[in-house]
Formats: structure tokens, sequence, C-alpha cells
């Protein structure tokens, strides 16, 4: 292998690389996102600077169905969305992340730092409920319901799709082999391509499990606002740093 | 949280890192190490430059880590090509497969082992030593060892093989998608106690898959294996050759 051979490799390993290059398009992407309203000094504590929590203190807690993704394949992921803004702008913060499959874990982490970990989320219909859970290491950590496509979402797919181009990020974190911190980032990205396929709001129910190695319970439920169901084709390109810590911190 | 805090996290998510800082200690790690004789040109094709290759014995590895600092209890399956740099006796590490995702994650962030997600077993079968490797649902590998039936004389052989340097090619990207990191690392044990050491007979079966090719490297000949037992730890490591620069 020639050094220009290893500056073309996606990723590790280079025998079978974990993932391939980008864009990635995701077909039939289907989420059940549950907002909910919850302690502002614990919402301050997990968003970090120079991110600005919303003032109305919510959160959102999704699960994503994946049964079709370029270069991942079939998977399904639970995880926190904290809506903040950065300079003014509102931006969605991806605070924890959980999958069951490992490519999209390390490009994910590695590319863009998303705060994944592997786990066993599951997004089904189950009889009348649309129905999330959550297990890490053989614990239940989370379950989400929400009344089976009772209302279509005001403004339907179009505002719908407007509403998924809003920027989001992640902070990146990728340690140097000597332990120090090479990569500290906050990164951005804003989905393309997106079309939505169907759009529906309901009642919703959440319960949140203290565990410590999937903390999703740290930000406690104090009212459901409400849940919204969607499926959606979507492309998810590279993106750009909005702040690096490392050269940015002292300011 | 506060800029400064951020700079001091060990890893992501900023809620709860997936791997503390290290050194790493491991206890009653367990190895059968199956060497066999390869293809050349596909050794040569597989190596990095600048490593060179050093013989045509490769090897196929099944751990058992029951007792990882930060990590917690997992198996894995490692195929490594021995090599050499400057000179230098090393192992570069082609791949390996864990079933836990912090070490996984850790594993490619800090050391750029090259990690993926399979379920690889080491277990004792009635009298064989026996390893397994599934990847997303199929038998890719196993590999089988008489159980404790010769033990050298002189652990301190086993010792200097443990401590040979291993080597990986660690790659992470830019968010653009190019290469952020592209280098050449060299990882040492540290504090090594041989607690046990067996050789004896051995053979290995390789199934191809492609996103398990560990029988991209074929076996010409069946060599013998190695069954061990240590205490050790798992210390940062150090650049030896950097792609970017």
């Amino acid at each position: 292998m020639t050094p220009e051979e290893i500056l073309k490799l996606p990723s590790m390993p280079a025998v079978a690389p974990s993932y391939p290059l980008g864009p990635y398009r995701f077909i039939n992407r289907e989420f059940m996102i549950i907002t909910y309203e919850t302690d502002p000094v614990l919402l301050r504590a997990a968003v970090p600077e120079p991110l600005v929590p919303n003032a109305e203190n919510y959160v959102l807690y999704e699960w994503i169905r994946m049964p079709d993704s370029s270069g991942f394949g079939d998977y399904t992921e639970s995880g926190i969305v904290i809506p903040c803004t950065f300079n003014g702008e509102p931006i969605n913060y991806t605070a924890q992340m959980y999958l069951d499959d490992q490519p999209p874990i390390d490009g994910g982490r590695e590319i863009w730092g998303f705060p994944k970990k592997y786990a066993l989320p599951k997004l089904e219909v189950a009889s009348d409920t649309l129905t999330g859970t959550l297990s890490y290491a053989g614990q239940s950590v989370a379950m989400g319901t929400m009344a089976y496509k009772w209302q279509e979402a005001p403004g339907g797919c179009e505002a719908q799709a407007k509403g998924m181009t809003k920027t989001s990020c992640n902070l990146k974190i990728i340690p140097d082999v000597d332990g120090s911190p090479k990569i500290c980032q906050l990164v951005a990205y804003n989905l393309e391509n997106i079309t939505v396929k169907g759009v529906w709001v309901s009642p919703a129910r959440l319960q949140l499990i203290p565990h410590v190695n999937a903390p999703v319970a740290d930000l406690p439920i104090l009212r459901i606002v409400g849940g919204k169901h969607f499926v959606s084709d979507l492309t998810l390109p590279h993106g750009r740093v909005l702040f690096d810590y490392i050269k940015d911190a002292a300011g | 949280m506060n800029k400064q805090d951020v700079l001091k996290l060990s890893s992501m998510p900023l809620q709860s890192p997936t791997y503390p800082t290290g050194p790493y200690k491991f206890f009653n790690r367990q190895y059968m190490i199956i060497q066999y004789r390869s293809d050349p040109a596909m050794i040569r094709k597989l190596l990095p430059e600048p490593l060179q290759p050093d013989g045509d014995i490769v090897s196929v590895q099944w751990l058992d880590l029951p007792d990882g600092e930060g990590f917690g209890a997992y198996s894995a399956a490692v195929q490594t090509i021995p090599c050499t740099l400057n000179g230098e006796k090393c192992n570069f590490l082609v791949q390996m497969y864990v079933d836990n995702c912090p070490p996984l994650a850790g594993g490619r962030e800090i050391w750029g082992y090259p990690m993926k997600f399979g379920q690889p077993k080491l277990v004792t079968e009635s009298d064989t030593l026996t390893g397994e490797l599934v990847y997303a649902g199929q038998k890719v590998a196993s590999g089988t060892m008489v159980y404790k039936h010769s033990s050298p004389n002189d652990l301190s052989e086993i010792e200097a093989m443990l401590k040979r340097t291993q080597v990986t090619l660690k790659l992470i990207p830019d968010i653009d998608g190019t290469p952020a990191i592209a280098q050449l690392v060299g990882i040492n044990f540290d504090k090594i106690v041989v607690k046990g050491a067996w050789t004896g007979r051995a053979r290995l079966e390789m199934v191809p898959a492609v996103n398990c090719p560990m029988a991209d490297l074929p076996v010409r000949e069946q060599l013998g294996g190695l069954h061990i037992v240590t205490n050790m730890t798992l210390p940062y490591g150090k650049v030896l050759h950097d792609y970017l620069a």
C-alpha cells in the first residue's frame, strides 16, 4: 500500500474500511420526536459554550428508523437533541445518540463528532401505538409512545421539509495518540435533498430511566409538549467547523 | 459546560464520555494466537509503506478480555503481519473485531486500532481451545488449539514477544471529508505479567466476507498455536510516521 493509496482511504481498517466517503443518502428514514420541557440549570450544564440553550428549556427525545442508508445499511437510533443558538442563530445540538450498527457509529463520531454509542434502540408500530424503546447494556433506559398517525401536522410535508434544513451541530472530540486533544470542535452540517413523505402530530408520553453510561434521564421531564412522526428521504453531507476549542477557547 | 471543561473531556459524548483517559490496565487477558504461512504478494499489498514485510508467517489471534479498565468485559479477534520499520521488528495490525463499543471507539480514536464490530468468542470446549468470529450474522473464522498440552520453560520469551511494537494505521477524516489524521502509530504494552503460556497444534479456517476480509490473507500452511494468560497495561502510543507531514 503506497502513501497515495493510504491518503485516499475513507476510514480504518485499510483492508475493509468501516464506512465509504460521503455524502450518505437515507431512504424512508422514519422519525418519532417527543418534545419535553426540562430543568434550565441542568440544561445549561449539558450544553457546551458558546452554544446557548433555548429559552423554553425544550429537549427533543428522538427515535429514528433507517432501513436503507448508503454505506451504513439498516439500523435504528435513539437520542437527545437540544435546540440552541450559536451567535444568535438557531441550531440543534445533538447531546446523546445510541444505535445498533457500528459503521455509522464510527463514521458518525469520526467525521461529524456525533456523540454515538452502541445500544439497542427500536421503533415500531405495536397495535395502535408508535413505540420507541432503548436498551443499553441489557437494561431498558427509555420508552416513548405516540398515538399512531393521529393528526396530520400543520403545514404538512412542505413545512416539515423546510424545518429539516435547520443547521445542526455536534461537539467533536478526537484524542491524539498521546491522550491530549487532537480535534475539539463544534461542527455544523445541514441535511440536503429532503423529501418528506408524511408528517403527523399526536399526544405522547416518555419515560427515561437513570443509567450511568446512557444518561438519557439526566435532563428530567417536567412536562411533555407533544410528539411528531414523519418519514423522509434525505442526504447527510460533510460539514464545517463552527468553533475550534483548541484554537479559540482562550477567547 | 464552559470551554475549558470541554477541553478536559476524555471523549464524546459530553454527558457520559465513552471511555476515560488512559493508561488502561487489563487483568487475566487471554490470547490464542494461531500462526500460518500466507501469500507474500498479499502481505506486501496489505502492508502500508514504509513498513517492510518480515517473512510470510502471519497470525490470527483471539482475545478474551474479562476485565479491562474503563472498557469492561469483551472479546476480540485480530489479524497481524510481522514487519519492520527502519529495521525495527514490529507487528502490523491489519484488522480487529470486538463486541464492545467503548474499546472499539477508544481503540480507533486514540491509537487507530483497525476495529470493527463483530462477535468474536474464545472458549474452552471440552478438550479444545476454540475461537470463533461472526460478522453480520455469518461465521467468518474459526480456530482450534489443543488445550494446555505443553508449556515453554522460559516465559521471558513470551514476554518479549508481547513487548514487540504493535503498529496501526490511524485514519481520522476531517469534517469536510479530507484526511485529518493519517499516521502510523506505535504501541508498546507495559507492565506485562505472563501468568501462563502453552504451545501446541492448531488449525485455522477463514471464510471470505467483504466487510470482514480475514480470508484475504489465505492459509498456505497451518503452523502452531500459542495460548497465553497475562496482566498488562495499555499506555498511550507514539507517532511513527505521519502521511500528512
